[in-house]
């Protein structure tokens, strides 16, 4: 993978006002990693338009989003702590 | 994928258990990032996130025991595990030494926390590669 | 190794501004590099004339306005949200900077954070 510019960790779910103001801050350069209730994003269709998007799989199946997962990467806590080591910056919304 | 051999975390837990996801969300990167070989510096409890230290918590025997997984958790890997002093005494959650201080009827820190203040998230900051926030959801 | 700490939150509904600007000003003591960004409701901690006493608060504004003596860096307030929320030179306490929040902002400091 090229380098990660900023790991940004969205558990907000879509309607929440920070949820709008983190997708806006996220460039191609970046991950966007969907904790929590930010997994709803994917049932939406607001996902953001880099290639670099991942969802915690516990969170998916909890949610009952497990069919959704092809839409990005599904992660286990054990790819979210490479990600943070990964990448230059992490910020957790 | 490559990575850097060992990092140093310093986890900040902003939401309270049973009020939010963020104690299970931290759990679940901090047992993975030691299982990774990487050191965790402290878990440092801001905010609501003090709640977790508490000693009196009562969860129905079929939910998980945030407090105690928690303090379980550092116990095993010699973790420190620091609530905020201001977030902790607003919040009623107070040591033997507070509730001495402060007159209180009783003490209700769970062991292995300790209470100290932000200088020890200001030098997790500093000292630890990362810094990770695990915040309430709302 | 600068700070970014965002409050987006509107004072005394919440606690997670308070609690953002004690984590700035711990920073601002230990002489590690820390700035202020208020964007969203949490632009309305800057507004003049805060008095909170009615609602058993402190008032921040007078804080905030002393926040350079105590070493924080700037005082950042996004521009839309000021427009939203009617503030402008003469309602903003002084020594606040209007700023577009985007990803440039945010990239310049090595650390972003919330409090809650």
């Amino acid at each position: 993978m090229t380098a990660i510019q900023t790991l940004h960790i969205l558990n907000k779910s879509p309607d929440h006002p920070r949820a709008t103001r983190c997708l806006e801050m996220v460039a191609e350069e970046d991950c966007l990693l969907l904790i929590g209730g930010g997994v709803l994003l994917l049932a939406t269709d607001n996902l953001p338009g880099i290639s670099r998007v991942f969802a915690l799989t516990q969170d998916l199946d909890a949610r009952g989003l497990a069919n959704l997962a092809g839409n990005v990467s599904a992660v286990d806590y054990a790819e979210m702590v490479s990600l943070s080591v990964q990448a230059q910056r992490v910020i957790s919304w | 994928m490559a990575e850097t051999a060992s990092e140093s975390f310093t986890l900040v837990i902003t939401g309270a258990p049973y009020s939010s996801q963020a104690p299970q969300t931290a759990l679940g990167f901090a047992q993975a990032a030691v299982d990774a070989g990487h050191r965790i510096d402290r878990v440092f409890l801001y905010g609501d996130g003090v709640h977790l230290a508490s000693a009196l918590s009562a969860p129905p025997s079929d939910e998980t025991h945030w407090p105690e997984a928690w303090s379980q958790f550092l116990t095993e890997h010699s973790i420190p595990g620091v609530a905020c002093i201001a977030s902790a005494l607003r919040r009623g959650l107070v040591n033997e030494t507070e509730q001495k201080r402060y007159e209180l009827p009783a003490s209700n820190l769970r062991a292995p926390f300790e209470i100290a203040g932000l200088g020890e998230w200001v030098e997790g900051r500093i000292k630890s590669t990362r810094t990770l926030y695990f915040h309430a959801g709302d | 190794m600068s700070t970014l700490i965002m409050i987006d939150q509107a004072p005394y509904g919440t606690w997670s501004g308070r609690e953002a600007l004690d984590m700035a000003f711990s920073l601002a003591a230990f002489d590690q590099a820390a700035s202020l960004l208020f964007t969203g409701a949490g632009v309305n901690w800057l507004k003049k004339g805060q008095e909170a006493g009615g609602i058993g608060q402190k008032s921040v504004d007078k804080n905030l306005a002393a926040a350079p003596i105590f070493g924080i860096e700037a005082i950042l307030a996004d521009r839309a949200a000021c427009r939203t929320y009617g503030l402008d030179e003469n309602s903003l306490i002084g020594g606040v900077t209007q700023v577009d929040a985007d990803a440039a902002l945010l990239a310049a400091y090595d650390h972003t954070a919330f409090a809650g």
